[in-house]
């Protein structure tokens, strides 16, 4: 691992067992991240960017190869450890928002501290401080039906990022947006990734997306085609 | 997080409201029946111990073979000097004779010939000594028509409906026709001081009570008796005491091949209620066993449902990180939250029924006329004690099984799928 790499994927390859015989998702993948990178997987649906986000998020493991998220090797992790891993350190963010109906804003973003055994006062502190990150600190109170598309996907995002995680991954977060929400989002996913250092990953089919990446990763057929380094400058920093 | 998981529960109607319903109507049955049979059965056996059985009962062994007949021939004698040593042995218990006898009751008309006449069943107890206890006992004040207690040799009481029926007042004479201890015919005149209805059928049916006195007089019994019923003080049966006073009792006499000595008879080995006190305690089992066993399958059910409805809730839980069994367990104290208010709403139910059946009860005389049983013709309930827990306990654990059944799905959730499964 290099100085600064928080990811490290070694030829990885993803099998899946199909009817009688396999499927091979992802093929030997080579990938590293560093620590504050904005980096996106592009690619026909089909590709493999799910299934390598599941990789990296400790939601699934490789099945050749290994997967250093943070130093420690998913495909070593007991399914307790990966939970710990993702409860402390790594933040999702869904294509669809997928907050708790019965609780409001801010209860659906304290949840992510409750698993932290975070005390109350210190709590309330945080939440409200991702609200405002997100821009939504006046809607605490209301519970998430009464949210437009654009605020349920902020609270989402505020969710996420409220236990500051080191890596933040969100699989298609714009897919059921419209141009101005996915704008907003990505302008505060942006903020966030300067200000905390967060680390950001998509995966992502959308144009208005790519445009904001420092890096894209396009995919096809399991492998990576291209690995396009746009702006270079929030890699070396 | 008990806060978090309670909002949920408060919020989600859907998640709370059916558990409660169907803990609270479980638990609230089992209240009520369990409540019903204890006081049915309680008051069965209580009956039967006042007015029959004792607690235990010595009679001679020759006599308890064919206590159907009301062998009087075969009584116990020398009953004072056995009652002395009986309350110097068990000085919890008073002991106190009573004589059963049949015979025919006969009316004469002012020229002394017959009126009416009819079988008798007759009881003859300590009634003018009021620390025997036995007036009070048989609730003879309470259950007189018509007159009063007779307050002097001579005088008695008879059924209120045998009066009607052989159209005997107040003061009038009647007269029993029987026979002795020995054999001999024997009768005696008695002036009726009252007329008694008990409300059992089996007990009210040509039913004539005399003094004892009256009783070792007429059927030539001086200082002996039928029966001598042992009562405890306290007058609560408590089955496992009385089994072992009697077979200490029984064990002075083990040797003695005598069919006239005496043998102790403890409540339940008398009238088959030994067969009912188990029948009892084997029902409320049952009960209760396939309450918890119908809540749990329902509960199930609704917790499947209840996991099928918050699929997604789980799933965003574990990609927040929280493990399985954290999940699980969560799930678990829910139930138990939920559990104990369906409970403590089905006890209160349950107890508010059961306080009702104890003051109102159910007749069931009509049930009853022809039954030699001796049941009291209104079955109540009672409200005791162990209503509290009979019902919450296994409400709650209904609840808590059926959901760790349920949440078993939890563990069957792949992560790899969480993506997927959350982006439809
Ligand atoms: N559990 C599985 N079992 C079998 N095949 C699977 C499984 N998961 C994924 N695949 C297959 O692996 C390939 C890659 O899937 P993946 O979901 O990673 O694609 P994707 O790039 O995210 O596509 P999309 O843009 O449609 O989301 C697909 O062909 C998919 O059918
Ligand atoms: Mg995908």
């Amino acid at each position: 691992m290099k100085n600064g790499s928080i990811i490290s994927i070694k030829n990885v390859t993803k099998r899946f067992p199909v009817g009688e015989g396999e499927f091979t998702a992802l093929k030997n993948i080579n990938l590293e991240f560093q620590s504050g990178e904005f980096a996106g997987l592009v690619g026909p649906s089909g590709s493999g960017k799910t299934t390598l986000l599941n990789i990296i998020g400790s939601l699934d493991s490789p099945t050749e190869g290994e997967a250093l998220v943070l130093g420690k090797s998913i495909s070593k992790l007991s399914h307790k450890e990966s939970a710990l891993l993702r409860n402390k350190h790594i933040g999702f963010i869904f294509q669809v928002y997928n907050l708790l109906p019965v609780y409001t804003v801010y209860e659906n973003v304290e949840f992510a501290l409750l698993l932290q055994n975070i005390p109350k006062v210190q709590r309330q502190k945080m939440v409200m401080e991702a609200l405002d990150w997100v821009g939504l600190a006046s809607m605490a109170d209301k519970k998430p039906d009464k949210l437009s598309g654009g605020e349920g996907q902020r609270v989402a995002i505020a969710r996420a990022i409220v236990k500051k995680p080191v890596i933040v991954i969100a699989d298609e977060p714009s897919a059921n947006l419209d141009a101005e929400n996915t704008y907003a989002i990505l302008k505060t996913m942006r903020e966030l990734n300067k200000n905390l250092g967060t680390t950001f990953l998509f995966s992502t089919h959308d144009e208005k997306v790519m445009g904001h990446l420092d890096r894209i990763i396009h995919l096809r057929d399991g492998a990576v085609e291209e690995d396009e380094i746009i702006n270079v400058k929030t890699l070396t920093k | 997080m008990i806060q978090f998981l309670l909002k949920g529960i408060l919020r989600d109607k859907s998640r709370s409201i059916l558990p409660i319903i169907v803990v609270s109507i479980g638990v609230a049955l089992t209240v009520v029946l369990s409540a019903y049979m204890n006081g049915a059965f309680g008051d069965m056996i209580d009956q039967n111990a006042r007015f029959e059985t004792g607690h235990v009962k010595i009679m001679t062994k020759a006599y308890a073979k064919n206590i159907a007949q009301l062998p009087n021939d075969l009584a116990l004698l020398e009953v004072d000097e056995l009652t002395k040593s009986l309350e110097k042995d068990y000085p919890e218990m008073q002991w106190v004779n009573r004589i059963r006898f049949g015979g025919l009751i006969d009316v004469p008309d002012g020229q002394g010939e017959s009126k009416g006449q009819g079988p008798a069943a007759g009881m003859a107890i300590n009634l003018f000594d009021e620390k025997s206890g036995e007036a009070k006992r048989m609730n003879i004040e309470k259950s007189l028509v018509k007159g009063m207690m007779p307050k002097k040799n001579g005088e008695a009481i008879i059924g209120d409906d045998f009066a009607k029926k052989l159209n005997v007042n107040i003061g009038d004479e009647v007269t029993y026709f029987g026979t002795t201890m020995n054999g001999s015919m024997t009768f005696q005149n008695f002036v009726v001081s009252g007329t008694i209805r008990f409300g059992a059928a089996a007990i009210d049916r040509g039913v004539i009570m005399v003094d004892i006195s009256d009783a070792q007089r007429m059927l030539d019994m001086e200082n002996g008796t039928g029966e001598l019923l042992g009562f405890s003080k306290l007058n609560i049966y408590e089955d496992e005491k009385v089994e072992f006073l009697a077979s200490n009792f029984n064990e002075k006499y083990a040797d003695d091949k005598d069919e006239f000595t005496p043998i102790m008879m403890p409540l339940r080995a008398q009238n088959n209620l030994g067969e009912i006190i188990d029948y009892s305690n084997y029902m409320s089992g049952i009960f209760i066993f396939i309450f918890v066993f119908a809540m749990s399958i329902v509960l199930w059910n609704t917790g499947l449902l209840g996991g099928l409805r918050r699929y997604q809730e789980f799933g965003i839980r574990l990609a927040l990180g929280e493990a399985k069994g954290t999940i699980y367990r969560r799930l678990i104290m829910e139930a138990i939250l939920i559990g104990m208010i369906g409970s403590i709403v089905g006890t209160l139910i349950g107890l508010a029924g059961a306080y009702y059946l104890q003051i109102v009860g159910i007749d069931i005389s009509g049930y009853m006329d022809n039954s030699t049983m001796l049941m009291p013709s209104v079955l109540r309930a009672k409200v005791t004690f162990e209503l509290f827990f009979i019902g919450f306990i296994p409400g709650l654990l209904a609840m808590v099984f059926g959901n760790m059944l349920s949440g078993i799905g939890i563990y069957k959730r792949e992560t790899a799928q969480l993506f997927k499964e959350l982006e439809v």
